[in-house]
């Protein structure tokens, strides 16, 4: 089976659950993007592209939550796992105490377009959102965005970059996903995987790191 | 279909060839819709743009378009071939089927015996269509109507999240439990059953898992794959236009084509092209319905 793991924040932790719920799994540390593991492949992508191999054919996946709130793939979403904590905010300009329902005419720079333009939505604020796909915080510095929504995990980046958090629009930690077809036609194999996990959460949460 | 444009017409056209051809043979007739439409609430999905003065949706989902055309108490057998864009500019080429205002079991049961044939057409033979209820999940809740839509939205992600956040006594969950993952071919659901008896085929299953997102369904919906492909090749159900019983499907032609095998041998008369007797000859033997190939002689 191919199991599709998000780059990046969510690796470390991915690997870890694996390791303890996947018997006889091996996981190289060379970070290879694709490593072959006996009857499992394991796929290294970007948390984005993830529902993309899923609806694609990959059987199994793990990204977060903000992910699949843009992308609204067609995949199941057995079990929400404990790791991942972020938010994912409206971000603006430290010297701009503007809250977001009065950013009407704001250029919103984003690599969340369908979750921005939802939420300003909700708050009757229109907005131009700027799709942007990465580095967000440099929008608003660069002068080519007003503000920002992007995942904040302890607002040191924000900071850093003379931004600062001005509201929350989700919370977001890790989703595991399964194709939709491959839960018909690997009934069994996909179950004992994510009952495994199931197990491996409720049974010892503090192995994995949150 | 901006990679290798032609060749991927030729195979689109191809199986939508074979699929009108199954369809017309069950009697059905094809529907040829305007790519545009001015944006109704009765429209879902398409791509949306506006003129300055008016909205208007691009290729939307054809069920609703159909059924923005069709007058009550009318029966309609029909079939269409279009794309359905999906907000942008890309989209999902999709041949789908509409049984309008029959009997209900009727319908399901013809249009499941032509999703045999048209697959079987196609040389497709490994496929599944596992079909799923909506009545048998709102008589299961029946009496806790509160958690009804967690419940749905639970089977909709297949979510254990959802599905332990609904606080119900131990039996009832554990009859959810088996609910949600029973897939066989003796369902405790007598019109299911009877449908699955009639069709009698080995490929098609009850599966209380199988839901679809559409708001319109009303009972039965099915879902058709294939272990060759990780997507759905098509998938429908029942619902009402008015107070007409309907029942429709689609096949996503991307899916389909991953596994449909254009073997490219045609069974065409060559003529020389060389005199004009060849070209009356051509004629001839097209208007007896046989397939030419004429030879441009240089």
């Amino acid at each position: 089976m191919q199991i599709v793991l998000p780059r990046g924040r969510m690796l470390d932790d991915s690997l870890e659950l694996l390791r303890q719920a996947v018997p006889n799994i091996r996981i190289e540390d060379n970070r290879k993007l694709v490593q072959e593991n006996g009857e499992h492949d394991l796929l290294l992508a970007k948390p984005a592209d993830v529902p993309v191999y899923l609806e694609e054919g990959a059987e199994v996946g793990i990204t977060g939550r903000d992910v699949v709130r843009e992308t609204d793939p067609d995949v199941f979403i057995p079990i929400s796992l404990p790791f991942g904590q972020c938010r994912l905010s409206v971000g603006r300009l430290e010297e701009d105490p503007t809250p977001p329902e009065e950013m009407d005419g704001y250029r919103i720079a984003t690599e969340y377009p369908k979750v921005a333009e939802r939420y300003f939505e909700s708050l009757g604020t229109s907005v131009e959102i700027i799709e942007v796909s990465g580095s967000t915080e440099l929008a608003p510095k660069a002068g080519i965005a007003d503000a920002l929504v992007d995942i904040v995990q302890t607002g040191n980046t924000l900071a850093a970059n003379g931004l600062e958090e001005a509201s929350i629009i989700m919370e977001s930690s890790a989703l595991l996903l399964v194709n939709r077809i491959a839960q018909k036609t690997k009934f069994d194999r996909i179950n004992k995987i994510v009952f495994s996990i199931r197990e491996v959460i409720e049974d010892e949460p503090e192995k994995i790191r949150r | 279909m901006n990679v290798n444009l032609i060749d991927q017409s030729r195979k689109l056209s191809s199986v939508a060839s074979k699929l009108r051809q199954n369809f017309e043979l069950w009697n059905y007739r094809e529907v040829l819709l305007p790519a545009m439409e001015a944006a109704e609430p009765e429209l879902d999905k398409g791509t949306k743009f506006s003129d300055g003065e008016n909205f208007y949706l691009i290729k939307p989902d054809i069920t609703s378009q159909i059924l923005t055309k069709l007058e009550d108490g009318k029966e309609y057998k029909l079939f269409y071939l279009s794309e359905v864009l999906n907000g942008g500019t890309s989209g999902d080429w999709q041949f789908g089927v509409e049984y309008v205002g029959g009997n209900s079991r009727f319908m399901i049961v013809e249009i499941l015996n032509g999703i045999i044939t048209a697959l079987e057409s196609l040389g497709i033979r490994e496929f599944f269509v596992d079909i799923g209820s909506r009545k048998v999940w709102e008589n299961i809740t029946e009496e806790i109507p509160e958690v009804r839509e967690k419940v749905f939205n639970a089977l909709h992600h297949r979510s254990f999240d959802l599905i332990d956040e609904v606080e119900l006594p131990e039996a009832k969950l554990e009859e959810i439990w088996q609910l949600f993952n029973y897939r066989g071919q003796n369902p405790e659901y007598d019109r299911l059953n009877s449908i699955l008896r009639t069709v009698d085929d080995e490929r098609i299953f009850a599966d209380f898992g199988t839901v679809r997102g559409l708001p319109y369904y009303d009972d039965l919906t099915f879902e058709i794959y294939s272990p060759e492909v990780g997507a759905p090749l098509g998938g429908g159900g029942e619902y009402s236009f008015g107070e007409a019983d309907s029942c429709g499907f689609a096949f996503h032609l991307t899916n389909l084509l991953e596994i449909y095998s254009d073997n490219g041998k045609e069974d065409r008369r060559k003529i020389s092209g060389e005199s004009e007797e060849d070209f009356r000859r051509a004629r001839r033997l097209v208007e007896k319905g046989i397939p030419v190939e004429v030879d441009q002689c240089k």
